[in-house]
C-alpha cells in the first residue's frame, strides 16, 4: 500500500498502525479536524509513510459483529492533505481500504464496510469507491470491497 | 453560486467526515435498512463471488498470522491448508489429484499425522500462486512463512519441555572473554 506525492508522481510506502496513548496531545483539531481524545475507546489508526513519524490521515472503527459490518465512524486526512493543494494522494483510500481488509478478513462473504457521511459529499464516496446508498448509510460489500482491496494492495 | 459551495464540500470530503449515527434510534432504523438491502444482494452473489471472499479472507488471515508469535496449541499450516482447500473443491481428493500427491497423503498433512514434506510445500505454493493470480495479490512464500512461524512459535512456548534435558549435553569448551 502506498500514497502519492502530488508534486513529483512518486510512491511513498504506507503503513497503517493503531494509534499510541502518547499520539492524542499531538492531534490538534487544526490538523486533523476533530477532537480525537473522544475516540480513545473505539479502534483508531494512523496512516503514515513507512519510516516517518508525521501522521497523514487517521481513521476510527467500530466493529459490528452480528451484521458483519465494519463502521468507520470518523476519518480524515490531514489539513495540507485536503482538496487540490494536497501533498499526497490516496491516503483516504487506503484507509478505507484498511477497513475494509479487517472486514473480509473477520466476515468473508458477508463483508461491509459502511459510514454515513452528510449528504452533500455522499456522492464523493459512491463516485470514488463505489458504494451503494441505503437510507443515509454508504457501505461497500462484495464484490466491490475485493476490487477496492485489490486495486489498493496493488497500486 | 450552489455549484461553488459544492466543489469546496467535494474538495474537503476526506477531511473530517463524520459518520456517527446521531442518535440509537437512527442507527436502528439504518442497521436495519441496510442489513435488508444486503441481504437481498448477498442473495445474487454467485459461487465464484463467494470463493474469492473466502480464499481473500484465507490470504489476510495468513497475513495477520505472521505478525505476531503466537503460543497456542493449534495447527496453523494444517488449518488453513484444510480451509483453502476445501473453499475450492467438492473433495479433497480433487487436490490431492491436481498436485499430484496420494490422498492418504494429503490427509495424513491436513490431520497432523505427518509432516509436509518441502516438495508439497512447494506445489502448494505452485498451486495457489496459480489460483490467487486472478484473485489478489498473494506471495506464494506466504505458506512456507506460515509453516515455520509456527514451528518457531511452537519451539519456543515449550521451552521449559526440551531446554532442561538438552542443557545438560551443551558445553562450551572455548568459552568467550
Amino acid at each position: 500500500m502506498h500514497v502519492i506525492e502530488t508534486s513529483s508522481g512518486s510512491k511513498h510506502q504506507i503503513e497503517i498502525i493503531p494509534l499510541e496513548d502518547g499520539d492524542y496531545k499531538s492531534l490538534t483539531k487544526t490538523r486533523y479536524f476533530f477532537d480525537w481524545k473522544t475516540e480513545q475507546g473505539y479502534e483508531v489508526y494512523k496512516l503514515r509513510i513507512a519510516g516517518s513519524f508525521d501522521v497523514l490521515g487517521i481513521i476510527s472503527l467500530e466493529r459490528i459483529p452480528q451484521e458483519w459490518r465494519v463502521h468507520i465512524r470518523l476519518l480524515t486526512v490531514s489539513i495540507e492533505n485536503k482538496g487540490e493543494g494536497k501533498q499526497y494522494d490516496m491516503i483516504a483510500g487506503n484507509m478505507i481500504a484498511f477497513a475494509a481488509k479487517i472486514a473480509v478478513r473477520e466476515y468473508a462473504e458477508y463483508a461491509c464496510v459502511s459510514l454515513k457521511p452528510k449528504s452533500q459529499i455522499a456522492q464523493h464516496y459512491i463516485d470514488r469507491y463505489q458504494m451503494r446508498i441505503t437510507g443515509m448509510t454508504l457501505s461497500i460489500e462484495v464484490p466491490e470491497i475485493l476490487d477496492l482491496i485489490k486495486s489498493y494492495d496493488n497500486e | 453560486m450552489n455549484s461553488n459551495k459544492d466543489n469546496v464540500l467535494i474538495e474537503d470530503a476526506e477531511y473530517g467526515l463524520d459518520s456517527l449515527y446521531n442518535s440509537d434510534k437512527e442507527y436502528e432504523s439504518e442497521a436495519t435498512l441496510l442489513m435488508e438491502a444486503r441481504l437481498k444482494r448477498m442473495k445474487n452473489l454467485s459461487k465464484d463471488q463467494i470463493i474469492r471472499a473466502k480464499l481473500m479472507q484465507l490470504k489476510l488471515r495468513m497475513e495477520e498470522y505472521l505478525k505476531e508469535p503466537i503460543y497456542d496449541n493449534q495447527n496453523h499450516f494444517s488449518d488453513f491448508l484444510k480451509v483453502y482447500v476445501d473453499t475450492i473443491y467438492s473433495t479433497r481428493s480433487m487436490f490431492a489429484k491436481d498436485i499430484n500427491i496420494t490422498p492418504i497423503r494429503l490427509s495424513q498433512v491436513i490431520n497432523n499425522h505427518r509432516e509436509p514434506k518441502e516438495e508439497f510445500i512447494m506445489k502448494l505454493m505452485i498451486h495457489s500462486d496459480k489460483v490467487y493470480q486472478n484473485i489478489c495479490d498473494f506471495q506464494m512464500e506466504t505458506w512456507y512463512q506460515v509453516y515455520f512461524h509456527e514451528k518457531i512459535c511452537d519451539t519456543m512456548s515449550s521451552q521449559d519441555k526440551w531446554k532442561p534435558k538438552l542443557a545438560k549435553d551443551i558445553k562450551l569448551s572455548e568459552s568467550l572473554k
